[in-house]
């Protein structure tokens, strides 16, 4: 698969009063693959929006290049295949129809064709009773949604979301999800920032975690999830204090144990005479996992390796 | 050409207000020159045609020096520029913009204009030769105006823009008077202020090519510029 967006080595610092810079992306390395749904997470500060206006070409990196669809970041003509919905949504105050047909002409779409697109993405984000109404009436969930439609106006082939379900009700995020899982089986490739860790866990195929400007994670959405080889066996029949290492809860054993120990623990329970009720692998939460490695940690020395890039 | 185009119409219907009171300002003024005495009131009225006329080169500092800052501070300017885009075109289409809203000024001043100093013996063709001098200094001032607010505040865009465009016309006047030639605004704008009904002034079409091409060699300048400039970092 060819890489749809990639940083190669980027680095952003901002000039900060008096003199100083602040180092908001460090030799940042990423490339997210076509047809898939890439989860950008982070803590607030992390970078993220960084790394998305410098694939924009809002911003020029301080070192290091990119490349969005094949061309260095900020190519204009390239943007006419990309989608793009900004964490706060701004919006001229239009009527909602007329908006979504300024942003899709601003992209050299027009005619007959832009006026039924502009229809067909206000109708696929839930405001096609709301086209004639100024979205300065909007609610902020509104808004986001008319965001989202001027982003899905021209049919891009890549689609950057940075928060695009935050002010969305738990209906509208349902929409939304199934929105992406639509765009994605259509091949069409999600690069998504966003705080609502369920969310990426439902829909994300591959996800990164940044912390303070560096990649600390990357990988599967599955593997990140899976704990490592570990396993939980649930039995009944025996008291958990005859088997070494389980602990007694809602009335059934539980041990937790390696994979690889996954055989002697179930001779354990067995000779002990206890009766096996399930044996499966631990999973984690996308939260927990977050939180692992966002942990307070200090900033990498030059001399630490680079974390792992897949 | 169509999203300069579009960019352009956008400014204007976001300055729908201000150009609005603009016209109403000289709607009422036309009224107050029409119930006067025209014949005795003459001069008074050409006075305050051409005070009014001037007065929009200060609406075209105002206008340029602010589009570029109100659009990165409402964040409106990502939308726009997450689109094919360029930064050239985005600034063509605001040059333009800035254009069109001293244009429909103009316009309007030429119509009343030619009706209230018509009556009054001005030559009508004068009138709309001071009108596009005065769409010429607007358009220079309000591009030197977007090119210094790609990196300053407003305040300071229409500062340093009130310098380079003052500093030549005070030099004119107390050295060589070719230092006006330098920036032809003050150039335009005198045009506008010798005119009287005993010399209502020439058709000269030398400051105008100037000021096209200056607005040109401003535009390159500031889209030079503004291709460098972070637009998502907050602007103070």
């Amino acid at each position: 698969m060819s890489a749809v967006l990639q940083f190669e080595n980027v680095t952003k610092e901002y000039r900060a009063f008096p003199g100083r810079r602040l180092c908001a992306l460090r030799n940042f390395n990423l490339a997210v693959e076509q047809g898939e749904i890439f989860g950008f997470l982070g803590p607030n500060g992390a970078g993220k929006s960084t790394a998305i206006h410098l694939a924009m070409g809002f911003m020029r990196p301080t070192a290091g290049r990119g490349l969005m669809l094949g061309q260095p970041f900020g190519h204009a003509a390239t943007r006419r295949r990309v989608g793009f919905l900004a964490e706060n949504v701004a919006l001229y105050h239009r009527q909602a129809e007329h908006l979504v047909r300024f942003y899709g002409a601003l992209n050299g779409m027009g005619g007959e064709q832009l006026s039924s697109r502009a229809r067909g993405v206000l109708d696929l984000v839930g405001l096609s009773s709301h086209t004639g109404r100024n979205v300065s009436k909007f609610s902020r969930g509104m808004l986001q949604r008319a965001g989202l439609a001027q982003a899905l106006v021209n049919d891009p082939e890549l689609l950057i979301l940075d928060e695009p379900t935050s002010a969305l009700d738990p209906l509208a995020r349902v929409a939304v999800r199934e929105l992406l899982l639509g765009a994605r089986n259509a091949g069409k490739t999600i690069f998504l920032s966003s705080h609502l860790l369920s969310e990426v866990e439902l829909v994300c195929d591959r996800v990164a975690v940044l912390h303070r400007g560096e990649l600390v994670r990357l990988g599967r959405t599955t593997d990140l999830l899976s704990s490592a080889g570990q396993t939980q066996i649930v039995f009944r029949g025996v008291a958990a204090s005859a088997v070494p290492g389980a602990v007694q809860q809602n009335g059934v054993g539980r041990l937790l144990i390696s994979a690889a120990d996954q055989r002697a623990a179930l001779e354990r329970v067995w000779a002990a005479g206890g009766e096996v009720v399930s044996v499966n692998p631990v999973r984690r939460s996308l939260e927990e996992m977050f939180l692992e490695v966002t942990a307070d940690r200090p900033t990498a020395a030059p001399s630490s390796p680079a974390p792992a890039i897949s | 050409m169509k999203p300069v185009l579009l960019i352009a119409i956008n400014f204007v219907r976001e300055q729908r207000w201000p150009i609005f009171v603009l016209l109403l300002w000289i709607l009422l003024l036309t009224f107050l020159g029409l119930v006067s005495d025209i014949p005795h009131e003459r001069e008074e009225l050409l006075f305050l045609f051409k005070q009014v006329a001037v007065y929009a080169v200060a609406f075209s500092i105002f206008f340029g020096g602010s589009a570029i800052y109100n659009e990165r501070k409402t964040r409106r300017i990502l939308a726009v520029l997450s689109k094919g885009v360029d930064r050239r075109q985005y600034l063509s289409g605001l040059v333009l913009g800035v254009s069109m809203a001293c244009g429909i000024y103009c316009f309007s001043l030429g119509i009343t204009g030619s009706w209230t100093l018509g009556q009054a013996g001005f030559p009508m063709s004068q009138v709309w030769f001071l009108m596009l001098c005065v769409i010429a200094a607007c358009t220079l001032a309000g591009t030197v105006a977007l090119m210094f607010s790609t990196f300053l505040n407003p305040f300071f865009a229409a500062g340093a823009t009130a310098a380079v465009l003052g500093i030549p016309a005070v030099l004119s006047r107390t050295t060589l008077s070719q230092w006006e030639y330098l920036m032809p605004v003050y150039l335009l704008t005198s045009e506008v202020w010798k005119s009287s009904f005993s010399s209502p002034g020439r058709i000269w079409w030398l400051p105008i090519g100037m000021a096209i091409c200056e607005t040109v060699l401003f535009w390159v300048l500031a889209a030079r510029i503004f291709s460098r400039v972070d637009i998502a970092v907050a602007v103070e």
